[in-house]
């Protein structure tokens, strides 16, 4: 214990996710030992794939700044790629505009690393809602050209903005007597954000009955959304070495991340159900596409990067 | 010389770039044991030929062959010059020798990568086949096809554009095949289904 008390924070919470894999490893290989069945395989492909994300976050977390940027970068192209190919709202000839709206990627990042923020907050709720509108203008097709307008800077919002507020933690200045920094920041709201996800599962599975909106998320039940909610409260209380917050302030963190979690969730569900969709694509195994995985992610990051800045930083 | 052209280009700059494009190779493992064929794929996009370059093992690559219209790659010498560098290209001219070239490069036993809707259509839609690829499997009938289906990168860089942009796209390579039916319609038949086949498919 007095070993473990003697580590950063950072390496700290590395351990604990280190140990929640390898329990969730363990368990599931006990349960198809006993009982073997196609629920038990889709919990360990499952399993598989958070070791290789809990790789990808905890790496770039640790290691040089810049490659964090990089990383969140691909991961944004990576979204924003998906969501325009199985979109059909946006038009065959929107293609050149949608080149342009990869060019927001680079410079998004960019804004993060340099730590400029003004740019940072603008560049997509405001520049790229006037200047895609204005080249679909200069392009001419009007038929269904509305639509075009609201659909490409919405992706952006999704998969751009969103994300973004991960990386520019690492670039918020430190705060005196906090240690853990924006790493320790970003794994605490990475790991939740992911952590809430399997609450809700664990508990709609043991207790769920009452469906909360069954049309979008059948899934979805009060029981789990709720006993998640709790449990994510009570390991953001446990966590809250990664943060400057007080005690307070990280159970109200734990709110937050949690409902905005659901609130991502069912956002991206809706618009897969709007597309006929179960999964977005196939890019990590066990986990339909990027998307999906970071969907609870897409809302919950920049209201927890707000958060912060509100208390920590005004 | 060409040889390290063409590895450098489709087995480490081009898999790097199709990646981050977008297009998904599947079941590259069709080419396993197989030292001979003929590749016919629906064709969309100049992205379809690099994909299916770089889907190919090292073995095989300085013997395949993408086959182009002259009338098109043909047109100036330095385009002729490149294609023929850089995609290892047959070019062939629309006229009724055309299939000479394409049966001398079969006879040394190299391959073929064949399109036989002759031109990259609209994008998702499929045009009917030329004869071409009948007249040589029946020429040919030890030489397997290999059906592929493509799919998406109508999106990534379609006809008449210059500006890749990335879009999610498939290239599904289904399992090598000897053509059986007796004559050049049927076998064209027999190659068409066989793609649209992998069109649903895993």
């Amino acid at each position: 214990m007095q070993y473990f008390k003697d580590l950063t924070e950072i390496q700290q919470m590395i351990l604990v996710i280190l140990g929640v894999l390898v329990f969730a490893t363990t368990l599931f290989w006990i349960w198809k030992k006993i009982k073997p069945g196609p629920q038990v395989d889709e919990l360990i492909t499952r399993t598989k794939s958070w070791w290789v994300m809990a790789g990808i976050f905890t790496t770039a977390a640790v290691v040089h700044p810049a490659i964090s940027f990089i990383a969140f970068g691909l991961l944004s192209f990576a979204a924003l790629r998906e969501i325009s190919s199985i979109s059909k709202n946006a038009r065959f000839e929107d293609r050149s505009i949608i080149f342009w709206a990869y060019l927001a990627i680079p410079l998004q990042y960019g804004f993060a690393y340099m730590g400029w923020f003004v740019p940072f907050m603008i560049l997509i709720p405001v520049g790229m809602f006037m200047l895609i509108p204005f080249l679909l203008v200069l392009k001419g097709h009007t038929q269904d050209i509305a639509r075009s307008m609201s659909v490409i800077p919405t992706h952006l919002m999704l998969t751009v903005f969103s994300i973004s507020h991960l990386a520019y933690l690492l670039s918020l200045p430190e705060l005196p007597h906090f240690n853990a920094g924006g790493r320790g920041l970003l794994l605490f709201v990475v790991f939740l954000t992911e952590m809430n996800d399997v609450f809700q599962f664990t508990w709609g599975k043991l207790l769920g009955r009452h469906k909360i909106i069954e049309k979008i998320s059948p899934n979805k039940t009060w029981e789990g959304f709720i006993g998640g909610l709790l449990s994510t409260i009570a390991a953001a209380y446990f966590l809250r070495f990664l943060t400057p917050f007080s005690e307070i302030q990280a159970l109200g963190s734990g709110l937050l991340i949690a409902s905005m979690g659901f609130v991502g969730d069912i956002i991206v569900s809706a618009i897969k159900r709007d597309f006929g969709l179960k999964d977005t694509g196939t890019a990590i195994k066990g986990h339909g596409g990027i998307l999906d995985r970071i969907d609870s992610l897409a809302i919950s990051a920049p209201f927890f990067f707000y958060y912060v800045y509100l208390i920590c930083y005004l | 010389m060409k040889l390290l052209f063409l590895i450098v280009i489709y087995k480490v700059v081009m898999p790097v770039l199709l990646r981050l494009v977008g297009v998904r190779i599947r079941h590259k493992a069709a080419y396993q044991e197989q030292k001979q064929f003929i590749v016919v794929a629906n064709h969309n996009s100049h992205v379809d030929t690099m994909a299916l370059l770089a889907s190919l093992p090292i073995r095989l690559l300085i013997k395949t062959h993408p086959v182009a219209t002259a009338n098109y790659f043909g047109k100036k010498k330095w385009l002729a010059f490149v294609s023929n560098l850089f995609v290892n290209t047959v070019l062939i001219r629309q006229k009724d020798n055309a299939l000479q070239l394409l049966e001398q490069k079969l006879k040394k036993g190299h391959s073929l990568i064949l399109f036989p809707e002759g031109t990259r259509g609209k994008p998702g839609e499929m045009q009917a086949f030329r004869s071409g690829i009948g007249v040589l499997l029946s020429a040919f009938p030890h030489i397997p096809f290999i059906p592929v289906w493509i799919e998406g990168t109508g999106k990534i860089l379609p006809k008449g554009s210059f500006l890749p942009v990335p879009f999610e796209a498939e290239v599904k390579i289904g399992a090598a095949t000897l053509a059986k039916g007796e004559t050049v319609e049927e076998i064209v038949g027999e190659v068409q289904s066989a793609i649209l086949a992998l069109r649903g498919g895993e």
